[in-house]
């Protein structure tokens, strides 16, 4: 009953404004456009004229959190009935990320601000049993679903907001408890969640991204080669990308272990995503080969025998290993991240593993390249021999041609 | 004082070298007796079931002679320990000084198990134990004269030839020069293949060139003489070369032999434990104990024949320090009440009595079997010795600080110094992990080779052998009385005892079929399967120790020793708890992974290593 009265003075009041246009021209009109027409639907078409007007006040060209929040205020400031608070805020969805505020709680909760309080909670059972203001609380529900899309976890404000506009049984409040219901619990669930900010300096976006990939805490990480230009004699610059490898104690024993008649095989590249950016890494590797089955030897361990010299197997019902058939894939010995592909770069990679792998020296490599996004714009020399190939004999070369020529 | 000590001693030792009455059989008369090398050992027939008990009952006794040699012998080393050695500065100094070494040299502790023939006191196993009780009052003490004896030397003892013997032995002896075994390196603890120290041979080929580095050398800063383990080329009779271990003995005299200050550590503080270098050292060849590329074989008899006596040591220190909380609890008074008279410290006194009863069951049960005619290998039986022994005193230890309450905590009281010292235990001579493998891999080994036919067949699917298992388990279904005969008209055990009895067989007889279920299912690969081995081993070690009282407090009554009727209760309590233990830890090795609790702990245990960290949320988190 009450929210009825408050209707009828809301509309006298509006009515009475109307009547006198000189002080808010714009706002007398928005409210006759929210009066004059109210078709069921989207809001989005109800009328084009005050949404676009809408869309003006965002339009601008300091786009941050403050000038977003001023835009809001502004409106609230304006009127005290808030009208076409609805308009507003399917505008202000549109443009939050824009203004790069859509994955900000607070601006969601000024955005919930922005209903006028009160008026929209159902009194009596009637307006409890059927959608009380739909369209207010249907719009209420889509700022939840931004918040939901971006992953934005409403907060105790937001459902005091909620409570305040709509009441404790309304369709929005019931959406943030379902959102606060499920949030939480999926919070953790990815084990390997990748840093919220990428840095920007390649050299450490590259650190973060090489330990992600290699996932061994003893891996060791190595600048190679810090991004700088050089001038040379003649007046050319000469860039020298970033270059940084990873490395663990495990892949260094399997390459020192490395069968020498075998060649090892520079990789990539190979895209990694880390949220919305795209880095590319290389690898070094092997073909698989025939695994050696280590014989232990009976005179190893001082204080108990390693191995029982018995004729019988594991039973079956204690065999809980499963029966998979795996991909054979060779070692992989190393990794490495640059700024350019060229074999180059990926030549003093390998030239730099070699003061930690010696075994490296007397080990072919093949460079298999593919081109990548990165190694469009240079063209690939077939000159530019790295300084490793020099040590290389004569037969890896032929080897190696082929392979270049047809990623070319 | 010590004079006459040492005249006691030394008239003693005359006394034996004219042949007198009181002669003990030296150690190489009694290898006379031997009828080759014999294959039964009571605990590997354990694995199958069965009670092998011609070899544990009688419990071993010694001889009237030997018993009143000991009686002179344990008199002065006593009054020594308790009136000369001062283990509180001891362990302040970290150093033990040089008049209390020089006293143990001229009680002649330092050559205890050298055959008298090279001057030493030719202890048997059993006489060593004894003294091993009395040497262990301090922690210090004792690992300066087990880190010398019973490894340091013990190489030369065991696989020397006679001239290393003629050459050393009296020397070490005598304790002017002092031994010590190194073969702890950074990089290699128990694995024989990470050993860096290498020997290589001299181009005139009498020497070897030994370079390396040791860790962790106990009487390192001290020692003239080392035992010293290192790679060498060796060829193989097929002409290929190949990196094996051989033993030497090293003397500092030869050169190029340094080594590190002492470590500083946790406990027995007085024992010296330093790095040790060797670069460029010389060795004749004739210094190889044993055979070239043997070294690996010396190492393990080495470890294997050292650990028995840490039982005796342990009881001796718990039953010191029964003396010790006993006093202080019947003095203290608390609401008119003396601390004896509540429950719950009495309980504490239970367990100590009981666990000291029990080490000491087994250690003379072991060192008697060792003191056998033959060449008896009682390594299983030493391993568990050691390992409940180690861990029994490690809590009676801890038992003992707590009677004491603030007290015990305090440094000018001896009680948390004992503590400190006993932590050893479960780390040296082979950690007690190691050992439960080695105890439980031994007797499956034993035991897999007798049952493997019988296994394959069952597996074959023949009729006789699912027919025989069906019997079995229908036999235990119906609660069949086990009787393995050491009760009833053949029996040889005393009929107080009898219940004790009955659960140590029926124990014994379900273990044999949990061995056989578990060759059965896991075959070779059980060797992957440590928590299973560790509950073999624990078991394993119930029975043995079950059997030690069992043996030694029939043979108590039967003889009528004092106070036989506490042997009694004692014996019978351990029985009743360790059948339980074992009866729970059947069952769980009776079960499969996921039900017995293994894939959990597997579980947690991959995630915890995996993140390298506990990672559970704080209790205070929250997510939104």
């Amino acid at each position: 009953m009450r929210s009825l009265r408050l209707l009828i003075a809301a509309h006298k009041l509006g009515a009475g404004l109307g009547h006198t246009p000189a002080v808010e021209p714009r706002g007398v009109q928005f409210l006759r456009a929210v009066h004059t027409s109210s078709p069921p639907g989207p809001p989005v078409n109800t009328s084009s004229t005050t949404v676009a007007r809408f869309e003006d006040a965002f339009a601008k060209d300091q786009r941050d959190k403050a000038s977003f929040v001023q835009v809001l205020d502004l409106f609230c400031g304006r009127d005290v009935r808030r009208r076409g608070h609805i308009e507003l805020i399917e505008a202000a969805l549109r443009w939050m990320p824009h203004f790069g505020v859509e994955k900000d709680v607070e601006v969601y909760n000024k955005l919930l601000d922005v209903f006028p309080k009160e008026v929209f909670i159902p009194q009596n059972f009637i307006q409890s049993m059927f959608l009380h203001y739909p369209r207010q609380q249907e719009c209420a529900v889509r700022v939840l679903d931004q918040m939901e899309y971006y992953g934005v976890t409403p907060n105790k404000h937001t459902l005091f907001l909620l409570v305040q506009t709509f009441g404790k049984l309304s369709h929005p409040v019931k959406k943030y408890q379902r959102l606060l219901y499920w949030f939480p619990r999926f919070k953790h669930t990815n084990p390997y969640p990748a840093p919220l900010h990428l840095i920007a300096d390649p050299v450490a976006l590259s650190k973060v991204c090489l330990e992600r990939i290699a996932a061994d805490r003893d891996a060791q990480l190595t600048v190679y080669q810090l991004p700088s230009s050089e001038v040379r004699d003649d007046g050319t610059v000469l860039e020298h990308a970033h270059l940084v490898g990873i490395q663990s104690p495990d892949q260094m024993c399997l390459l020192a272990d490395h069968d020498p008649e075998h060649p090892v095989i520079v990789e990539g590249p190979f895209p990694l995503w880390l949220r919305k950016t795209c880095v590319y890494y290389y690898v070094l590797r092997a073909e698989p080969t025939a695994k050696i089955k280590e014989e232990l030897d009976p005179e190893r361990c001082f204080y108990y025998p390693l191995q029982l010299s018995l004729d019988l197997e594991r039973d079956l019902g204690d065999d809980l290993s499963f029966d998979v058939d795996e991909v054979e894939e060779g070692p992989v010995y190393a990794m490495c991240m640059t700024g350019s592909g060229d074999e180059k770069t990926l030549g003093k990679w390998i030239q730099c593993l070699q003061e930690t792998n010696p075994v490296l020296g007397q080990l072919p490599v093949l460079f298999r390249l593919t081109s990548g996004p990165q190694e469009v714009s240079p063209p690939v020399q077939e000159e530019s021999e790295s300084p490793k190939e020099d040590t290389r004999p004569s037969e890896e070369e032929e080897e190696t041609r082929p392979y270049r020529r047809m990623e070319q | 004082m010590r004079a006459m000590n040492r005249l006691c001693v030394r008239l003693g030792r005359m006394a034996w070298g004219c042949g007198a009455p009181i002669r003990v059989r030296p150690v190489e008369s009694r290898q006379l007796l031997h009828t080759g090398p014999r294959s039964l050992t009571y605990a590997k027939q354990l694995f199958l079931g069965l009670i092998a008990k011609e070899e544990v009952f009688p419990y071993p006794e010694i001889s009237n002679e030997e018993l009143e040699e000991i009686k002179q012998l344990v008199g002065p080393v006593e009054k020594f320990f308790n009136e000369e050695v001062d283990s509180k500065t001891i362990d302040q100094n970290a150093k033990i000084p040089l008049e209390t070494l020089k006293g143990l040299k001229d009680l002649g502790l330092f050559g205890m198990q050298i055959p008298e023939e090279y001057g030493g006191l030719g202890l048997s196993n059993t006489m060593y134990a004894r003294l091993g009780e009395i040497t262990s009052l301090d922690g210090s003490i004792a690992v300066t004269l087990a880190a010398h004896q019973a490894i340091g030397l013990k190489g030369i003892l065991i696989a020397g030839n006679d001239e290393q013997k003629a050459k050393y032995l009296p020397k070490l002896a005598s304790g002017e020069h002092i031994a010590a075994f190194c073969l702890t390196e950074p990089g290699s603890g128990s694995d024989a293949a990470s050993i860096k120290s290498r020997a290589t041979l001299s181009e005139d080929g009498k020497h070897y060139i030994l370079n390396g580095s040791k860790i962790w050398i106990s009487n390192g800063g001290l020692a003239d003489i080392f035992t010293v383990f290192a790679r060498t080329e060796v060829t193989d009779k097929d002409g290929a070369t190949k990196d094996k271990i051989t033993a030497f003995i090293v003397e500092r005299a030869f050169g190029g032999v340094t080594h590190g200050k002492p470590e500083d550590k946790l406990g027995i503080r007085g024992s010296n434990t330093c790095e040790l270098h060797f670069e460029n050292t010389k060795i004749p060849i004739e210094n190889v104990i044993g055979e070239v590329g043997g070294g690996f074989k010396v190492a393990m008899n080495i470890l294997n024949s050292g650990r028995f006596s840490m039982g005796s040591a342990s009881a001796g220190i718990i039953k010191k320090l029964i003396e010790m909380t006993a006093e202080y609890a019947c003095t203290r008074k608390q609401f008119n009440k003396k601390l004896s008279d509540f429950e719950l410290i009495q309980e504490k006194f239970a367990i100590m009595a009981e666990k000291a009863y029990v080490m000491e069951s087994m250690a003379y049960l072991t060192a008697g079997m060792m003191d056998r005619p033959g060449f008896p290998d009682c390594s299983v039986e030493a391993a568990m010795v050691k390992v409940f022994s180690s861990e029994g005193a490690w809590q009676c230890v801890s038992e003992a600080l707590q009677i004491l309450g603030g007290l015990g905590y305090m440094k000018d009281y001896p009680y948390e110094r004992y503590l400190r010292d006993s932590r050893i235990l479960l780390i040296f001579e082979g950690t007690n992990e190691i050992l439960r493998m080695y105890i439980a891999l031994t007797g499956m080994q034993h035991a897999g080779k007798i049952l493997t036919g019988k296994i394959k067949e069952l597996k074959k699917g023949s009729l006789s052998a699912a027919f025989e298992l069906m019997g079995k388990k229908l036999g235990s279904v119906m609660h069949r009385k086990i009787n393995l005969g050491l009760t009833g008209t053949s029996g040889v055990v005393h009929p107080s005892l009898e219940e004790s009895t009955k659960k140590l067989e029926e124990n014994t007889y379900y273990f044999g079929s949990a061995v056989e279920s578990l060759l059965y299912r896991f075959g070779k690969t059980i060797v992957d399967e440590q928590l299973a081995l560790k509950r073999v081993a624990d078991i394993i070690i119930n029975l043995y120790g079950m059997t030690a009282v069992i043996s030694r407090a029939s043979r108590s009554i039967s003889i009528g020793l004092q106070n036989h009727d506490h042997e009694v209760l004692l014996a019978n309590i351990f029985c009743s708890e360790a059948y339980m233990k074992n009866c729970y830890m059947m069952t769980q090795l009776a079960k499969y992974c996921p039900e017995n609790q293994d894939d959990s702990i597997k579980k947690i245990a991959k995630h915890v290593l995996e993140n390298r960290a506990y990672t559970c949320s704080h209790p205070l988190d929250r997510t939104f």
